[in-house]
């Protein structure tokens, strides 16, 4: 998945595993840049009692570099408080929820958003901002998008922000992928797979009908770009920004057996990390990715050698025989893959892509690089870059991009001709992909922030037979 | 109290017998560990009723962690390294 239980030891802790990051310029606001970091992944909607939220010994954060140094100049802090109203009930909700501060609703979290500037000055910019409940079903949340349109909170500073359950946008045949890398539309031509199927199939999405915590917040693209420019040439350096999003916990934590007397105390040691989606998951070796969740993206040169030579870049050929030949030439030869390298640890420099950059300079980090400079496109492609659509990933991502794809076609050679003028891909490369898109997704996006879909209700989903 | 190595504040004022306290009982906390996670939790703990956790990483030097609220300091105390093995029946 691009991110959900990527690593060993954060696969165990969801509350704070960090499923996507989608960093973009906002279709409906151009001004503006969205940011969405992702938690608590792979939610059934039927999860009664205890529904599904952020934990309150977690500090969640989305940070951005505007400089190319691989370090925050700029930092939302989140961190949550739940209260209860009724200690006597099992349930969480003993009625209709109607609003967000309803006497029905047992189990409410709050949270606060503090800003951290270059300077590391600390500002709190609002505290104990209700989060909607999550979507228990129809009798208990009758109106579900008014509870979460209100759930949206402009601050004082000009930020908007939500915290709250959402529909998970992403897509993916996890099953397949993971099963010897198949590909479904091409299982009669994996290795494995030509032995057990004459044709090709159809990819399943394995997180449709899931449900994901978002923490999302969408503010002025001056905010995030260096020195505050309010506008910039695409060919600036300045119009690049590095987003990333860590979540950390306190390095001791001491139990009691009664939670009021717990004790959390230390300083915070980050858990969790996520910029380029599938970075820890497909690039990182097994043992390996617990630390690179536990370090800043100004730290990843040492991860260098997993981009210059990706495993999976190696297996595609044996994989998929007589599909990759040109690949494994290439993989032969022992040839860094410098594509790689620019995608996911510099950004891409200008030269390479016609009006195109979102170079970061000489650091190698692994972030999430939007060119702000770039306009939202009226028709997405889900390709982006790769398809011609200079506003998508891998210039930042938007939520229906296709970064599985992308991301196999990159591995298997379609951008190495960016660096290598003589290298022909093989036809494969072009065509490789997992064969879904947001359509695949059950669940519509919005068209305004958060963007992300209601929720799959826990009372239709799974669905009745009688229906 | 011997020797600081790193930190952010100073634990020469902390007694000996208030890190044994704190080691062995861990100091009860009354507002539990969520409002520990609060922007003042982040920094060097400035109140006497804020947990201290004492770990003892190398008992042959005596080499402590002590944390308190957002900070961790490190400290050399041998002697205080034999009386807490002592009182666990390690020593």
């Amino acid at each position: 998945m691009s991110s959900h239980r990527e690593a060993p030891e954060i696969s165990k802790d969801p509350v704070a595993d960090s499923a996507d990051l989608y960093a973009f310029v906002s279709p409906d606001h151009p001004d503006t840049v969205t940011l969405i970091a992702n938690y608590v992944p792979l939610q059934l909607p039927a999860s009664g009692p205890n529904f599904f939220e952020f934990g309150d010994d977690v500090l969640y954060e989305i940070h951005v570099d505007s400089n190319g140094d691989g370090r925050p100049d700029l930092t939302y802090q989140f961190r949550f408080r739940t209260e209860l109203r009724n200690d006597r009930t099992f349930l969480y909700n003993t009625g209709p929820i109607e609003s967000l501060d309803s006497e029905n609703w047992n189990r409410r979290q709050f949270y606060s958003v503090t800003r951290v500037d270059s300077h590391g000055k600390h500002t709190v910019l609002a505290e104990k901002l209700p989060c909607p409940p999550c979507n228990v079903g129809p009798l208990s949340i009758p109106d579900y998008d008014k509870l979460a349109e209100d759930a949206v909170h402009k601050l004082k500073t000009g930020e908007k922000v939500f915290a709250g359950q959402r529909a998970d946008p992403f897509f993916v045949d996890l099953g397949a992928i993971f099963d010897l890398g198949t590909l479904r539309p091409f299982q009669d031509k994996h290795l494995v797979g030509q032995k057990l199927f004459n044709y090709a199939g159809k990819a399943v999405n394995a997180t449709d009908k899931m449900n994901v915590h978002s923490i999302a917040i969408q503010l002025p693209l001056h905010y995030v770009r260096r020195e505050g420019k309010k506008k910039v040439r695409g060919r600036d350096p300045g119009a690049v920004i590095g987003v990333w999003t860590s979540a950390s916990r306190r390095q001791v934590q001491v139990r009691h057996g009664r939670k009021n007397d717990d004790v959390y105390v230390g300083p915070q040691v980050q858990v969790s990390r996520l910029g380029n989606p599938l970075f820890n998951e497909v690039i990182v070796p097994m043992a390996q990715k617990d630390l690179w969740n536990s370090l800043p993206p100004s730290e990843d040169k040492r991860f260098a050698e997993f981009v210059e030579q990706p495993e999976l870049g190696a297996l595609l050929p044996v994989l998929y025989p007589g599909l990759f030949d040109n690949l494994a030439e290439l993989n032969k030869a022992k040839t860094a893959r410098a594509d790689l390298v620019a995608i996911l640890l510099t950004g891409i420099p200008d030269g390479l892509i016609d009006d195109f950059q979102n170079n970061t300079g000489d650091v190698q980090a692994d972030m999430l690089r939007l060119n702000t400079a770039v306009p939202p496109t009226k028709e997405e492609n889900a390709f982006g870059l790769l398809g011609g659509d200079l506003a998508g990933f891998p210039n930042g991502r938007r939520v229906a991009d296709d970064v599985v794809s992308i991301s196999l076609r990159a591995i298997a050679g379609v951008t190495v001709p960016l660096v290598d003028e003589k290298f022909k891909p093989d036809d494969a490369a072009a065509l490789v992909e997992q064969g879904l898109s947001a359509k695949d997704a059950s669940s519509k996006l919005l068209k305004k922030f958060p963007y992300l879909g209601v929720p799959f209700d826990g009372f239709n989903n799974p669905e009745a037979e009688d229906k | 109290m011997s020797r600081v190595h790193s930190g952010t504040r100073a634990v020469s004022r902390l007694s000996r017998r208030r890190v044994l306290i704190a080691a062995t009982v861990g100091v009860g906390v009354s507002a539990a560990g969520v409002a520990g996670l609060s922007i003042a939790g982040e920094k060097p703990g400035s109140d006497d009723s804020e947990p201290l956790v004492l770990s003892l990483r190398d008992a042959k030097k005596g080499t402590f962690d002590l944390f308190s609220g957002g900070s961790k300091v490190t400290l050399t105390d041998k002697k205080l390294a034999e009386k807490l093995l002592k009182a666990v029946k390690r020593g």
